[in-house]
């Protein structure tokens, strides 16, 4: 019991350090999108070409697939739980999609409708081994994504899939108005659909409670396995579609697809502050922090930065944007 | 009463004194000026409501805090601003409500957590386990005993003894007692008066008056962090003097009027419930009956309320809510439960409480979505409806609906758990110790929020083992042993001594 459970009230009293400093409050709420302005500004400054539609358009193509995969890793961790297997997933999904597609001969709706059904059975199964077999979803979901990279190899030979056909790559290469291209439309459509689940829905509210103190929610009459399930298989679907997208906008399936996503998926809702903990986070952050990666990555390539230091820059940058949030949750809780 | 003036002198024999110590948090006052003295070995009893400045002085004791203004003096030394370290080696020790135990180490290594004797490096086995049995000799606990196996008032004492080990001279106890039954109680209160004996000074914090009647000797009060009085003999003192310095005003403790349960009919009928540790044959509910459940752990009270929220599985058993349908099958979940009209609030509100990062209006509207929501979108009109309507009823202290739970006080916290499970708007609400740690203040709100809802008809289980609380609100009593239902209390039969001697026996 502190001083603030004291008082009964929430009165302004905040033991905390003094929280009254507006600008300093607001600052630290911000700050992923505030770095995420300091960042762009800094490297438009290094180099002109930054500012320029092509890369602005660039930007939103690459925070596409990693805005897929960081809303799929965000469901997971809302319910206090982890799902590893996202990004092999994405590729094992699509690959057995499109072999699929070419060997039998099926139009391109069928691979990847096929490929996105597989994605989310996967999460199911995921959901079913950690509530009703109480496997430890770090460790399931790790020699899930062991499976499916190996699988993936395995289907391939270690070739890569080219031959995905002009209908299947439509989608990842469209563009109107003079190259602006509508892949991202898909990213926004699923924001605002997850968005919307996650504030409005009862499946949303239970999510937030089931994360927040799955026992507290058993007792208050929520199916905690089945919100869990449910979550899983949602982050599959996403998967799933992330696998169609990144097929189509690559033109390509190597034998490791998606595998070099992983560290970022997790980063991305982390930094957009949703905690590992569970119960805290929305669609809005995960944004934020899918696009300071991006941001990160196309900038340091951008501003010419020698290859052999962009990987060390790159985990700097997200360094900070880590330490300063920690800073957040330690002064507002 | 308020025997402000023979405190504030200096005691013969003082182990601690308390100087005029403040503390300030922002412009909110934790602690105003409070002064008083403790002797050394005697029990001196901490008592005020939640938020009165208990824990806030005990931090400041033990050195997880610094005061604002004052002084601590421990043998007539100042000690202020030190460290808890600093503490503990002179001798200050605070015991918390969570014992700090773990789980996987035996209770001999527990003991001697941190401190074990070492020689280069290597703890030295063989010392530890002589040392630490001599240390248990008498108190029942095997000292290769895994301490995660051990009970409640076994973990209480293991931290008390650890205290006293590193050399624990004034032992501060914040709510020992909470969750332990009145045997475990009882045998806590003789260890205490053994150690007390050779000479350990102990702080005492419970909310409960009887027991600080029972072991203190003297007692402070505390009421919006100033000294509301105190006693240096307190078995002058009566129980109503007690909640009145608590309180500051003349307080009425609840008293629920007699129901006549002839005059009522039946409304619900529990048949051959069965499960491992339950096996009742048949029990009715009386409409708007307050039915007290008590027993021992493990004589199958808890078990039972249990086993018709869905929690526990059971092998048969019916509930019968005298609609003509002859009586249904027991709830296999929580939700099928709230559904059929059964409510339960467990006694367990840091586990499975409430969802503290979540708005209080939230928590409150958490068993009730389906009323409040169409084709799975939460209609967010009406849940504001239902959240406002319960935060208002339960009185709760906040600033509003909107504020997550975790900056609420452990009775608000517990009010804001009443409003979801009368949010459902049950037939049969159960409540598990419903005023467990939280202040006479708060208990007494609580009672009549109960009392209110059997007015219109809603029958109440309340499980408990505090037999005040029993006595104030029950229309009758179940007392239970072995997993059945051994005796029943009515009206008059109801008082303390019997509920005690009849819980022993059962």
């Amino acid at each position: 019991m502190n001083a603030s459970t004291n008082t009964g009230a929430a009165k302004p009293a905040n033991p905390k350090g003094d929280a009254g400093n507006k600008p300093l409050t607001w600052v630290l709420q911000n700050v992923v999108w505030i770095w995420l302005v300091a960042l762009v500004v800094l490297f438009g400054l290094f180099n002109q070409f930054f500012f320029t539609v092509f890369n602005m358009q660039n930007i939103m193509v690459q925070a596409t697939v990693l805005g897929m995969l960081g809303l799929a890793m965000c469901l997971p961790l809302l319910v206090a739980e982890i799902d590893l297997s996202i990004p092999a997933n994405m590729g094992f999904s699509s690959a057995v999609g499109v072999i699929a597609m070419n060997s039998m001969g099926l139009p391109w709706w069928i691979g990847a409708g096929l490929g996105v059904a597989i994605a989310t059975a996967i999460g199911f199964f995921n959901g079913l081994c950690i509530t009703r077999l109480r496997m430890v979803s770090l460790i399931q979901t790790l020699s899930m994504m062991i499976i499916l990279q190996g699988a993936l190899l395995a289907m391939t030979h270690g070739r890569t899939l080219t031959e995905l056909g002009d209908a299947y790559v439509w989608i990842g290469q469209a563009a109107v108005w003079g190259g602006w291209p509508i892949m991202p439309l898909v990213f926004v459509a699923t924001i605002i659909g997850l968005g919307v689940v996650l504030a409005r829905t009862v499946f949303g509210r239970c999510i937030y409670a089931v994360g927040g103190n799955p026992v507290a929610s058993n007792s208050a009459g929520i199916r905690v396995e089945a919100t869990k399930i449910k979550t899983y298989t949602l982050a599959g679907f996403l998967a799933g579609v992330a696998g169609f997208l990144l097929a189509s906008w690559q033109m390509a399936i190597t034998s490791n697809q998606g595998e070099s996503f992983l560290l970022y998926a997790i980063a991305a809702p982390i930094i957009g502050g949703v905690s590992v903990f569970g119960g805290r986070g929305n669609v809005i952050g995960v944004l934020g922090g899918v696009l300071l990666l991006t941001v990160i990555q196309v900038g340091l390539a951008i501003i010419s930065v020698p290859s052999f230091y962009v990987g060390m820059i790159g985990g700097l940058m997200i360094f900070i944007a880590v330490a300063i949030d920690a800073l957040r949750v330690r002064m507002f809780g | 009463m308020s025997g402000e003036p023979s405190i504030a002198a200096t005691l013969p024999d003082e182990v601690l004194r308390i100087e005029g110590v403040g503390k300030r948090y922002g412009n909110f006052d934790a602690l105003k000026d409070v002064s008083f003295g403790i002797r050394r070995g005697s029990i001196h009893g901490l008592l005020g409501e939640n938020g009165a400045g208990k824990s806030t002085l005990v931090g400041i004791i033990s050195g997880q805090k610094t005061a604002t203004s004052g002084h601590v003096r421990f043998n007539g030394e100042p000690i202020d601003a030190k460290d808890v370290r600093t503490m503990e080696e002179a001798g200050v020790f605070l015991v918390t409500q969570e014992p700090m135990i773990i789980d996987h180490m035996s209770a001999a290594e527990n003991l001697m957590l941190g401190i074990w004797p070492a020689k280069r490096g290597f703890v030295r086995w063989r010392k530890l386990r002589a040392d630490s049995a001599q240390m248990l000799a008498g108190t029942g606990i095997d000292p290769t005993q895994r301490a995660g196996s051990l009970d409640a008032v076994a973990r209480r004492k293991l931290n008390i003894l650890r205290a006293m080990f590193s050399g624990g001279k004034v032992i501060i106890l914040d709510e020992p007692t909470a969750a332990l039954t009145v045997d475990d109680r009882n045998q806590l209160f003789d260890f205490m008066r053994r150690l007390k004996a050779e000479g350990v000074t102990f702080i005492f914090i419970s909310h409960y008056n009887d027991e600080i009647l029972d072991i203190c000797d003297s007692v402070s009060v505390l009421r919006d962090g100033a000294l509301a009085g105190g006693s240096e003999d307190v078995g002058a003192m009566t129980s109503e003097q007690l909640s009145e310095l608590v309180l500051g005003r003349g307080l009425k403790l609840f008293q629920r009027h007699q129901h006549d349960l002839g005059a009522t009919p039946v409304a619900i009928t529990l048949s051959n419930i069965r499960s491992a540790k339950v096996d009742l044959d048949r029990l009715d509910i009386h409409k708007g009956e307050i039915l007290g459940f008590t027993g021992l752990p493990g004589a199958g009270a808890k078990e039972l309320v249990r086993c018709l929220f869905g929690l526990i599985p059971t092998q048969g058993g019916s509930i019968d809510f005298h609609a003509g349908d002859g009586g249904e099958a027991l709830p296999t979940s929580p939700g099928e439960a709230f559904k059929r009209g059964i409510a339960f609030l467990s006694d367990d509100r840091r586990r499975d409480g409430a969802v503290t990062q979540m708005a209080i209006g939230r928590n409150i509207s958490l068993s009730s979505l389906d009323k409040v929501s169409r084709w799975g979108f939460v209609d967010r009109a009406a849940e504001a409806a239902l959240s406002a309507r319960y935060f208002a009823a339960m009185g709760i202290k906040a600033a509003g609906p909107e504020a997550t739970v975790d900056s609420l006080s452990g009775g608000n916290q517990q009010k804001v758990c009443l409003g979801r499970v009368m949010a459902t708007a049950p037939r049969l609400l159960i409540l598990d110790e419903p005023t467990r740690g939280i202040d006479v203040g708060v208990k007494q709100d609580v009672l009549q929020i109960i009392d209110d809802l059997t007015a219109q008809g809603v029958c109440v289980i309340i499980v408990s083992t505090d037999t005040d609380e029993l006595v104030r609100s029950a229309d009758r009593v179940c007392v239970f042993g072995g997993g059945r239902l051994r005796r029943e209390l009515r009206g008059t039969e109801i008082n303390a001594e019997a509920l005690r001697s009849i819980m022993g026996e059962a």
